[in-house]
């Protein structure tokens, strides 16, 4: 019903386009192409606005304007979702997290890309600097199949923040070493080596209340060790519990099996919950608002922001508010490491996490001549120019050729974990349905955060959730 | 215990004091965000709590124009017209469904159709279902007509919105005439118009201020609508305000503070000027029947 | 008279409602009516496939859905007690402004400036105060007992959390609507009832409350209405946790509507809703009528 309008709605407009273009088509030969692409709003979409309007002009000749509608991070799915279902097509292109690929895909909402690459050789070259683990999270539908739909905008990964001025403090060294009997890690060289372990050993050791002493400072006010997300609200527990899971050697539920992957016994198998419980064990370190199940990515950033806590998990894209005088009281002895994983027995750390940032798609309803325009654009935003400008804004990059140069790391003071902790994202699942699977695992992981049901229990409503919903679905026989 | 005869309608000092004690406590999540408005980012979070500061304007000026990114130089962040198009929008719809909605109650007060009661409850189940089933649905009409992202589209929009709450409150108001003075003034010869217009509408204003007041205040925060079918040019304050929450920070404070201190003077203006009329009440009260 | 003119005066009432009714079948009838049509097919707004027709498929699913349950069971306790408690403290204020005094306009001003408010700023700051680090609910109690206080931490005190900061934004509504009948209760009234020494329960019941009746409807209705709607306050300062404890059925609706995207199921849910709140508000017109005919 609705479709039938939109197709022909879609029709007539395309029609009164083609004739708008021949009748105007022959007076001026540079054309005004308007793009218009939704964007959250917040640094990396406006330094690619600002890079845009300082250094981008389309080499086909047409005057190209680049219009991002900025958008409120916390309503920014709401918008794009209406905006897409309504068949308005009021956006050539748009900012969309990963996990939103199945769904918009699947409602015809974005452009396949794969005949564009075909043809064009400069955008093979493209994929082929791109980090795999980026091209399977951010473009490919099916998850890491050959359909290409998406280009990474802004990568993001999760990585530590510490308090160097702590953990580099020579009293603070000796009693630790007194303690636990290992050296604190200070540099950000030993900070990357790691394991939960000793991260629970900072948890514990960092504890101070009112009164005592820290880093030679007598405090005024609870002090707590490390924090990590564990809020209920969007995907704010997942991200860091699949990492667990993924370095426990557990699986989600693998949307790439179908319709032979299984919910039930992979989800909630013994690896899985021993996963789960381990990421619950060091919750007891962290500030009292974990006990509600709302310390999102939000809120860990503004405790070690406000100095509240030692250690922080937390996504690349927070780094500046993090070195800001303007908004951090921590600003000048914040330092940064690899997140830390799971030690293996050879010694090595077992590193999986779940990949953050966005990727920025075109839409179907676009002629030919906008959809060369955005890709256009897309060729020019990946270029090693436009990125190494970027990256020194305070972006990421995605090209190997980037961001594996020495110069990289010099840019910004958590460059030096970027490319290495690529090799170990994974991503959640893509299809359609991934929203309902994610909003009752958050409510399942958060009833176990806030101590209603255990970790086992939790685990075993999730499998039997996912095992009845994708049956449902088709997605397992 | 014999009491002091004292005229009624008047309060004597302690119950004066107590009023100030609870309107003071009330009114105290609202003073601590007017009081971080002023507040510098050290001072917003500080533990314990900060009563007595330094006050900040820059949190202000904030609003209007800031850098987004570091050391990028300050960009119009078009607050301004955000605070205008929150005024157009809701002044536009209020008055307009006050002025529909007002005819509408006269006649559901004064002329009855067939299934009176009907018809307003019809009116009412518009307001119950949560707005998010409707959405898509005003979408697609939207896009239909061309009214996304137009002023046109969200005023009409709100005046419907608003349309229930006004109906249903000036009818009551409509209500409590009695009729007879209405029919006095027929028999003198008024007309129609004119007994609306000299002989009613003087009757309720106080029940036009009230409505006018809580449907302002009603669509001064809308949020939902405003969000799906506002554009970059008709973005309304409410929508623009949570570029302070999330993203690459956990909450701008400050900025948060000072967008809704701001945004809280026209209505708390508008309200303030309209409380003669608002406490006066249903004056007819001593004709009636 | 003219027969345009008799027209006029025969239809009058038709003629007046008849511009606000435009407005409503245009903004608000029409996209109920789609939405009912929907829901009795299998239809999510951003897949390919053709709607197709299943009859009351989607209300069977939803009723028979334990999560849909346990939503509403949420809300009535929330609503019930959200506008019981909005009623009393409105009440008490109106009660605190009835009589004139010195500054009680501006005091006025202070109690009314709650509702002013967006729900984003109110959310914020209230999820702020209750947080225990920095809260200022957590830091009053900690400074007695030394211990942060984590209001968030179980499902009732969420619900407590969230009904405090509703209650307090939305009784000074109920305060307004009161206050505007108070102030009209003829001075004369009250002063024969002084005469006659009356108990002050006999003074209200019989003077007072005739004059706030109406009103007083008007207010629960309305807060009624908007607490089965409630939405940016739980979503803003719990997301309906801990865990799913303080979900209530518009958030559920909001989930199944736009994350879900199980559009024709979540306008089946809507118009259940719909119901449950339709007769429980003519059960009110119902009961106030009978007292209006008792009178």
């Amino acid at each position: 019903m609705k479709l039938r309008i939109t197709r022909s709605l879609a029709l007539l407009a395309g029609a009164a386009a083609f004739l708008g273009a021949a009748a105007f088509g022959s007076i001026a030969s540079a054309k005004d192409i308007t793009i218009n692409m939704a964007v959250p709003d917040w640094p990396p979409t406006r330094i690619m606005q600002d890079l845009a309007n300082k250094h981008y002009k389309a080499p086909s000749g047409n005057n190209v304007k680049l219009v991002l509608d900025f958008i409120p991070w916390p309503n920014y799915y709401e918008k794009l979702a209406a905006s897409l279902t309504s068949g308005e097509e009021k956006y050539q292109m748009a900012v969309s997290d990963s996990q939103w690929l199945g769904a918009n895909i699947e409602g015809g909402y974005y452009l396949k890309l794969n005949k564009f690459i075909d043809a064009d050789p400069e955008l093979q070259a493209v994929f082929k600097d791109l980090h795999p683990n980026l091209v399977a999270s951010y473009s490919t539908y099916p998850h890491k199949s050959d359909n290409y739909y998406g280009f990474p905008q802004m990568p993001d990964v999760l990585i530590a923040y510490y308090r160097k001025d702590l953990f580099c403090n020579a009293d603070e060294q000796a009693a630790f070493k007194g303690k636990y009997g290992y050296d604190l890690p200070c540099d950000p060289q030993a900070m990357n080596n790691t394991d939960w372990d000793m991260i629970n050993d900072f948890g514990e050791f960092f504890r101070r209340g009112s009164g005592d002493t820290l880093a030679g400072e007598t405090l005024t006010d609870d002090f707590y060790g490390i924090a990590y997300q564990a809020g209920i609200g969007y995907d704010f527990n997942t991200m860091q519990i699949n990492g667990f899971i993924w370095q426990h050697g557990a699986g989600i539920w693998d949307e790439t099996k179908e319709p032979d992957g299984k919910a039930l016994g992979v989800v909630n198998s013994d690896k899985a919950v021993a996963a789960f419980e381990h990421y619950l064990s060091l919750l007891q370190h962290m500030p009292p608002v974990v006990k509600t199940g709302t310390m999102d990515i939000f809120k860990v950033d503004e405790l070690f922001r406000e100095s509240k806590v030692a250690w922080i998990i937390q996504w690349i894209g927070f780094g500046e508010s993090a070195l800001s005088p303007d908004t951090s009281k921590v600003y000048d002895k914040v330092d940064f490491a690899m997140m830390p994983g799971l030690r293996a027995d050879d010694g090595s750390i077992i590193r999986w996490s779940n990949i953050g940032g966005q990727p920025f798609v075109l839409t179907t309803w676009n002629s030919d001549e906008v959809t060369q325009e955005a890709l256009d654009f897309c060729k020019w935003w990946l270029t090693s120019g436009t990125q190494t400008m970027f990256a020194k804004a305070g972006g990421q990059s995605g090209l190997r050729s980037v961001h594996t140069t020495e110069e990289y790391k010099t840019y910004r003071p958590w460059n030096h974990a970027f490319g290495p902790s690529l090799d170990w994202q994974k991503d959640v699942w893509h299809i359609p349905e991934f929203f309902e699977l994610l909003v009752q695992q958050q409510q399942e992981f958060d009833k176990a955060i806030t101590g209603q049901i255990s970790a086992k229990e939790a685990m075993d409503h999730i499998a039997q959730f996912q095992d009845e919903l994708l049956r449902e679905a088709g997605r397992i026989e | 215990m014999a009491r002091r005869r004292r005229e009624i309608g008047k309060a004597g000092w302690g119950r004066t004091a107590m009023s100030a004690v609870i309107s003071f406590i009330y009114f105290f999540p609202v003073l601590w965000i007017i009081l971080t408005a002023f507040k510098t980012h050290t001072d917003a979070l500080a533990i314990p709590p900060k009563f007595l500061f330094t006050p900040t304007l820059e949190n202000f000026a904030n609003v209007f124009s800031r850098a987004y990114q570091r050391g990028g130089e300050e960009i119009d962040t078009h607050f301004d017209l955000f605070f205008f198009n929150s005024i157009f929008i809701a002044g536009t719809s209020v008055l307009l469904a006050l002025a529909v909605g007002t005819l509408a109650a006269y006649a559901f007060s004064r002329f009855p159709l067939r299934g009176n009661d009907t018809y307003m409850f019809i009116v009412l189940t518009t307001r119950m279902l949560p707005p998010i089933i409707v959405i898509i649905p005003i979408f697609l009409m939207f896009r239909v007509t061309g009214m996304s992202g137009t002023y046109a589209g969200i005023i009409l929009l709100y005046a419907a919105f608003n349309l229930p709450f006004t109906i249903w409150m000036m009818k009551s108001f409509f209500d409590e005439i009695p009729p007879e003075v209405e029919d006095a003034a027929r028999m003198d010869g008024s007309s129609e118009f004119k007994v609306f217009f000299k002989i009613c509408l003087p009757l309720v204003k106080a029940g036009l201020a009230a409505t006018a007041v809580f449907g302002l205040i009603l669509t001064w925060n809308e949020f939902l609508f405003a969000l799906l079918l506002t554009g970059m040019q008709t973005r309304t304050v409410p929508v623009a305000m949570a570029q302070t929450i999330g993203g690459d920070i956990g909450v701008r404070w400050g900025l948060l503070a000072a967008i809704e201190t701001l945004f809280l003077i026209p209505v708390v203006l508008v309200t303030f000027l309209l409380q003669n009329q608002l406490l006066r009440g249903v004056t007819f009260g001593t004709i009636r029947r | 008279m003219t027969a345009w003119g008799r027209f006029i005066s025969e239809n009058r009432g038709p003629l007046l409602v008849t511009p606000a009714l435009a407005v409503l079948v245009l903004m608000n009838i029409f996209p109920l009516l789609w939405s009912f049509g929907l829901s009795f097919f299998k239809y999510r707004a951003n897949r390919l496939q053709e709607p197709e027709f299943i009859w009351f498929k989607n209300y069977f699913k939803v009723l028979t859905d334990d999560r849909v349950w346990n939503r509403f069971q949420t809300t009535a306790m929330v609503v019930s007690i959200d506008v019981l408690l909005q009623l009393i403290v409105g009440f008490l204020l109106a009660l605190m402004f009835e009589k004139q005094f010195p500054g009680r306009r501006v005091l006025l001003m202070l109690v009314l400036t709650p509702m002013m408010l967006s729900f984003v700023a109110v959310g914020a700051f209230f999820r702020y105060y209750y947080e225990p680090t920095f809260g200022l609910l957590s830091q009053a109690i900690k400074s007695i007992t030394g211990e942060p206080f984590i209001l968030l931490a179980s499902p009732a005190g969420a619900i407590a959390g969230i009904i405090f900061a509703d209650v307090w934004m939305w009784s000074p509504f109920v305060m307004l609507l009161v206050l505007a009948g108070l102030v009209s209760v003829p001075k004369h009234l009250y002063e024969a009832a002084e005469i006659d020494r009356t108990s002050w329960w006999r003074r209200f019941w019989t003077i007072t409350f005739p004059y706030i009746r109406g009103l007083l409807l008007l207010a629960i209705l309305f807060r009624t209405i908007e607490a089965f709607k409630l939405f940016d306050i739980v979503f803003l300062i719990t997301e309906g946790g801990p865990g799913t404890s303080t979900e209530t059925i518009a958030v559920y609706v909001y989930r199944v509507a736009f994350q879900y995207f199980k559009t024709s199921q979540s306008a089946a849910l809507g118009y259940i809703l719909l119901f449950v709140v339709i007769v429980l508000t003519n059960l009110y017109l119902y009961f106030v009528r009978r007292r209006a005919e008792e009178n």
